[in-house]
């Protein structure tokens, strides 16, 4: 674990600790639309992986006719999946953001141990 | 009409007819529904010819854009893909008959229009699905499914619905990034998306990076068993299938987490291939979740009031036995599991759509109320009836054949010890199923006379939940029908490596 | 909002940003970007001025009929190209080989139905995200 290898990764390793930070926020903040949150967090922390992976050392942007006659370029596949990968995100976000509304009309609040309070006096009626 | 091009054909059609619903300006009519069931019925029918198709001549593969395999997107169109599509078709068929008119109880007018929206885009997801042979393509398909699949519970907007709905989506979103970091760490070792080519690059690159494969196997297990409802991650699974429509708790239960299952078997079995799957464990861990599955999901429906909420345990219960025949890594066990998926389908489906009609005339739910029901309503009892009977795996029902399938894989892998769970895992399902048979047909309550009427109940539901019991009987007294096409599929799923 | 200031600012900057959000959508095969980000581009304008006029006035410049049908219109275009190849005697979406023309390097009106294809798929993304801001205000008010 040089020094070395560390700066030479910092990608992989910068998504990786997104990662486990948006999956703590998932499952420790009790407000729901921090959840939503942790959920967008766990997706940037994937998009980086994923377009950290295409990079090619020396390459130039994908551009066909953009620099010259370079041979070089890094690796398209990766920004074009990331780019349905961000609409996927964005349809999700904004799906459980409707739902958080439709559930702050019916309970009052958007605190998920609120709530339970709440559902566990009306089960015992 | 060349048709090689029945695949694009069924899931245009499909999108087409999904988003032209939105445009209808009338209240919801006569004339929009039949035409509705013609789409459907256009499009079972050609998932039948190419049942047909592809059973007389040989599996083949489809590219979009006339591209190889490799830079375009590819669809392979096997037998059990055919298959599947088939009963998916045929159920949903069924069930949308029934939802005409049940659904005027559950969910306002106006949303009549969006819940068939989403229904027809969910099962355009679920044949793609069923059909890719692309792992990103893959992923996009279900992202589409998981979407669509919490909307058509969402829908009914009662106060338990919204936070069941709510569970759902956020563990189908941890499931999905999970999924995603996995395909990003096969993409990172091998550089392809297409299914068989990363199959030729594992196996020839296992030993230069053994830590990457184990991890991404690993993601993309936890993120689809998060999705397909094994033990220690069902949770969403009880409140979400109870609380639904009835009609989407019937699409859910019996279509949507098979889909689900069957991309594990393909991710397993397909790209890391047989070898690596059984060399680094997978197999071993699987079949201890899927026992653990098979006990505590009975258990846990015994202790249930609410019929649904026991239905939706009995699920997780009947899913444990899928993934023990996947598990078992054998060309039985397979063949067992993939029978038991189709069989598990229609009863579920059958169990579902008669509690729904008992829901729907009575308004009850508890199932301690339910004496006498027999007398009240022959015809959706005798359904219920059957389904129970097929859960307890009685002989004659499809239930029987599976676990005899099933029982017999079990032994020929070598593990008598799994034969006894599932054999107590069959006691502990009559054990929760019978009362309700018992106190509907032999008790009686003091205001309904004991004597036979008929059901009042919409002609429309009687006929659908009747032909899916039907179905299950003919499923259950010639299992060759079925067992035979996916025989002649399971070989190349398994032997993948063999005899490239 | 009732600012006069970002009102008289919206409508001086309006135009700029659906001309690029065009922009990046038509050049989708020549630079970064395409159907998704040009879309969200044009979205964003429309979303300027339903925040700064108010929900009345954004509902009058993108009714929501009129959104409902630019968004099927934008899936069956899609579909509707996608058979073209198959009509030919090809698989889905088929580019070259089911007579699309190609054109010359680097124009705009290339590489076959490209173009066309990134232009529905701009539509549909256009309309999906106003119709979701508008109804997301319709539920508040």
């Amino acid at each position: 674990m040089s020094f070395r290898m560390i700066i030479d990764n910092i990608n992989y390793i910068g998504a990786m600790i997104l990662f486990v930070i948006g999956l703590y926020t998932v499952l420790t903040h009790a407000n729901l639309i921090k959840k939503i949150i942790g959920i967008n967090i766990m997706e940037t922390a994937i998009f980086l992986f994923f377009v950290s992976i295409g990079y090619v050392r020396g390459g130039v942007a994908p551009i066909l006719g953009a620099s010259g006659t370079e041979t070089l370029f890094v690796n398209p596949l990766p920004a074009a999946m990331i780019l349905t990968g961000i609409v996927v995100a964005v349809s999700i976000t904004a799906f459980s953001l409707s739902i958080v509304i439709k559930i702050y009309d019916a309970y009052g609040t958007v605190d998920l141990d609120e709530i339970m309070k709440i559902r566990s006096v009306e089960a015992d009626e | 009409m060349n048709s090689l091009n029945f695949p694009v054909y069924i899931l245009m059609l499909l999108l087409a007819f999904a988003v032209i619903i939105p445009l209808q300006r009338k209240p919801f009519g006569k004339k929009f529904q039949i035409a509705m069931v013609s789409v459907l019925g256009g499009a079972l029918f050609m998932a039948l010819l190419e049942l047909i198709k592809v059973l007389t001549d040989a599996p083949y593969s489809y590219t979009f854009g006339s591209y190889e395999a490799g830079i375009g997107i590819e669809f392979l169109v096997d037998e059990f893909s055919a298959l599947m599509t088939f009963v998916v078709l045929l159920l949903a068929t069924l069930v949308i008959i029934y939802s005409i008119k049940d659904l005027e109880h559950e969910i306002e007018p106006h949303r009549m229009y969006s819940y068939y929206t989403l229904v027809f885009l969910a099962l355009f997801a679920m044949i793609g699905m069923i059909f890719t042979n692309d792992i990103f393509n893959l992923y996009v398909f279900m992202e589409v499914l998981s979407l669509t699949s919490v909307a058509i519970i969402a829908i009914k907007k009662k106060k338990d619905t919204l936070m069941a709905s709510m569970k759902y989506m956020m563990m189908g979103a941890i499931g999905s990034v999970t999924i995603l970091m996995g395909f990003a760490l096969i993409y990172m070792v091998t550089g392809h998306l297409n299914m068989t080519l990363i199959f030729q690059e594992i196996s020839q690159v296992w030993e230069l990076y053994p830590r990457n494969i184990l991890l991404a196997m690993g993601f993309i297990l936890t993120g689809f068993g998060i999705k397909a409802a094994i033990f220690p991650l069902h949770n969403w699974l009880p409140d979400a299938h109870s609380s639904a429509p009835t009609p989407s708790s019937a699409l859910l239960s019996g279509l949507v987490v098979k889909a689900y299952v069957f991309s594990i078997a393909k991710m397993m079995y397909r790209v890391v291939g047989k070898d690596i799957s059984v060399n680094i464990g997978i197999t071993g861990y699987i079949i201890v979740f899927a026992v653990m599955s098979m006990i505590m999901g009975s258990v846990f429906a015994l202790t249930q009031r609410d019929m649904k909420r026991r239905l939706a345990y009995s699920s997780v219960a009947q899913i444990g036995y899928i993934f023990l025949g996947l598990a078992l890594a054998t060309e039985l066990g397979f063949s067992a599991a993939l029978f038991h998926v189709i069989s598990h389908a229609f009863m579920k489906s059958a169990l579902f759509l008669s509690a729904g009609s008992i829901i729907y005339l009575t308004g009850k739910r508890d199932v301690k109320g339910l004496d006498g029901i027999g007398y009240e309503m022959p015809i959706t009892m005798t359904v219920f009836s059957i389904g129970v009977l097929g859960m307890i795996g009685i002989p004659g029902t499809s239930g029987f054949m599976s676990k005899w399938f099933l029982g017999l894989a079990v032994l020929d892998a070598g593990h008598p010890e799994l034969l006894l769970v599932i054999l107590l895992s069959s006691f502990l399902n009559a054990l929760y199923y019978l009362p309700i048979v018992i106190s509907a047909f032999l008790r009686e309550r003091p205001e309904t006379p004991l004597e036979m009427q008929r059901d009042r109940i919409p002609m429309t539901m009687k006929v659908s939940m009747v032909l899916v019991a039907a179905g299950s009987l003919v499923i259950g007294l010639f299992p060759h029908l079925v067992m035979d096409i996916i025989e002649q599929a399971v070989p190349t799923f398994i032997n993948l490596g063999m005899g490239l | 909002m009732d600012d006069l200031f970002v009102k008289v600012t919206t409508k001086m900057i309006l135009p700029f940003i659906q001309m690029y959000g065009l922009y990046v959508i038509l050049h989708g095969h020549l630079s970064p970007g395409g159907g998704f980000s040009g879309g969200a581009i044009y979205a964003a304008s429309m979303v300027l001025y339903t925040l700064a006029f108010g929900l009345k006035k954004g509902q009058q410049r993108m009714p929501h009929e009129v959104s409902s049908k630019v968004e099927t219109g934008g899936i069956l275009l899609y579909v509707l190209f996608g058979f073209a190849g198959i009509f030919q005697g090809y698989s889905f979406l088929t580019n070259k080989a089911a007579g699309f023309p190609m054109g010359e390097f680097g124009a705009v009106l290339s590489a076959g139905f490209i173009p066309i294809v990134t232009f529905a798929i701009g539509l549909k993304v256009m309309s999906t995200i106003v119709t979701l801001f508008h109804t997301m205000l319709e539920e508040e008010s």
